[in-house]
């Protein structure tokens, strides 16, 4: 707007001295500019002047505008695939016959490596096993007791009480036992990792059956797309058939990652159906005190609501 | 069995969850001296057919994310990955084929291609896969 009034008036200015051109030389010659060329160069400032601001805008996203990278995609790893978990749903619980197949998944293959230090057999009561099988499973591992009349501690049987006995005796002598690595314990691992559930699922099942040509690993190291840097000290365990399950599941690999991996989720979050279903009660109980207090306003509110202010003028007297 | 407990029972049976119980079942042993004899005769013909299934399947066992993820690969979908990728392993295995070496990029590694293929097939084999597993 001011640019288009300034526009105006400068052409009326420019009409004005081409009334003056005719009277004076002088006049002519310092007025710069014609009837026809005066749009014509207001124009180009104006162009020059926009493509000054592109060009610097331009040059400022050339600047800094990308995004930068800090690792290169193998750095990164490949971002694990979702995958449509049933009990990840707001209404559905852990489904129990997964469970204890995963329990049996991680006994039979994961735990000759990996620590299950937070859970207890009495937490599997109930939710995997009765309470008669828990015990039995106890009492096959022994456990420090307390120190007798002499002193000396002496071993027990397990109790329901008792945790998941550790495959080594600290990290160093797991470390030493495993190249070096160290296989971390699982019992939060699903809450501890990016991805959770779906990035465990994809790391178990997804070692390719030879890595990528032009990959170089170090020794000791396995290819897998999906664990940052693409070179895991943890072979591949999971092969068809590697266990057998009770209830006649068939044991492909997939089968058991999916069941181990749902396991590792209960472990990680044994609350999360109480969760739900607590969830669930705040909901119904809040959207019920919110429909009540909404009738309470109203009837608070009636008289006020529906009160009518009149205002009667006092009649004037006498006639006009 | 109270008046009752035959109520809970069927508000059970209509309910759509169902109670978790920790303590094992308590095992009818009247019912099941009863029953033995027959079991064992239903046992033995089962046992008779079930080694055959087993078998069979053992043959067939196959990982069905392996399965999918290959169907999906060979799919109009990913397509354009597994092209890029095949054409990768030309490029970076010409060497063992006698042809020269790429100059420009002697460490070249498959590494993005195969991301981009799996990525593909895996997305593409999830839903599938959760179908066809338990």
């Amino acid at each position: 707007m001011l640019a288009r009034s300034a526009l105006r008036s400068s052409r009326t200015l420019g009409a004005a001295r081409n009334g003056a051109v005719h009277t004076s030389k002088r006049a002519a010659s310092s007025s710069s500019s014609s009837a026809d060329a005066s749009p014509f160069r207001l124009n180009m400032a104006g162009t020059a002047a926009t493509a000054v601001a592109i060009g610097s805008l331009a040059w400022y996203y050339h600047l800094y505008g990308t995004e930068l990278h800090a690792m290169t995609m193998t750095e990164e790893g490949l971002h694990a695939t979702k995958y449509p978990w049933v009990h990840k749903e707001y209404t559905k619980t852990f489904d129990h016959q997964a469970l204890r197949r995963g329990f049996q998944v991680y006994r039979e293959v994961c735990s000759s490596c990996h620590s299950l230090s937070r859970i207890p057999y009495r937490s599997l009561v109930g939710v995997t096993h009765t309470v008669d099988e828990a015990k039995a499973m106890a009492e096959e591992n022994e456990y420090d007791s307390e120190p007798n009349d002499e002193g000396e501690i002496e071993k027990r049987p397990g109790k329901l009480s008792d945790y998941l006995p550790n495959p080594y005796k600290n990290d160093e002598a797991a470390r030493a036992a495993n190249n070096g690595a160290l296989p971390p314990d699982l019992s939060l691992m699903v809450k501890a990792r990016h991805g959770g559930c779906d990035y465990i699922f994809s790391l178990l099942t997804g070692y390719p059956e030879e890595p990528p040509p032009g990959v170089k690993l170090p020794d000791g190291l396995n290819f897998n797309p999906y664990f940052p840097g693409t070179g895991i000290a943890m072979a591949r365990v999971l092969y068809n058939e590697l266990v057998e399950y009770e209830d006649g599941t068939p044991a492909t690999t997939s089968q058991m990652a999916k069941d181990v991996v749902e396991f590792l989720n209960w472990s990680a979050e044994p609350e999360m159906d109480q969760r739900k279903k607590m969830g669930m009660k705040v909901l119904v109980i809040g959207t019920a005190l919110f429909a009540l207090s909404v009738w309470v306003k109203r009837y608070k509110w009636s008289p006020i609501k529906t009160r009518k202010i009149a205002y009667n003028p006092p009649i004037q007297g006498g006639k006009h | 069995m109270g008046f009752f407990d035959s109520i809970s029972d069927m508000l059970e049976a209509a309910l759509p969850w169902s109670t978790a119980e920790a303590e094992a079942p308590k095992e009818e042993e009247t019912k099941d001296e009863e029953s033995s004899d027959k079991s064992e005769e239903e046992g033995s013909e089962e046992k008779e057919e079930e080694p055959e299934e087993e078998e069979e399947e053992e043959e067939e066992l196959e990982d069905p994310k392996e399965k999918f993820e290959e169907e999906c690969k060979e799919s109009k979908a990913c397509a354009p990955a597994k092209h890029h990728f095949d054409e990768c392993v030309e490029r970076v295995t010409s060497a063992d084929h006698g042809k020269p070496v790429d100059k420009k990029h002697p460490d070249e590694d498959c590494v993005e291609e195969f991301f981009h293929l799996a990525h593909c097939a895996s997305t593409c084999a999830a839903p599938k896969l959760w179908n066809a597993l338990k």
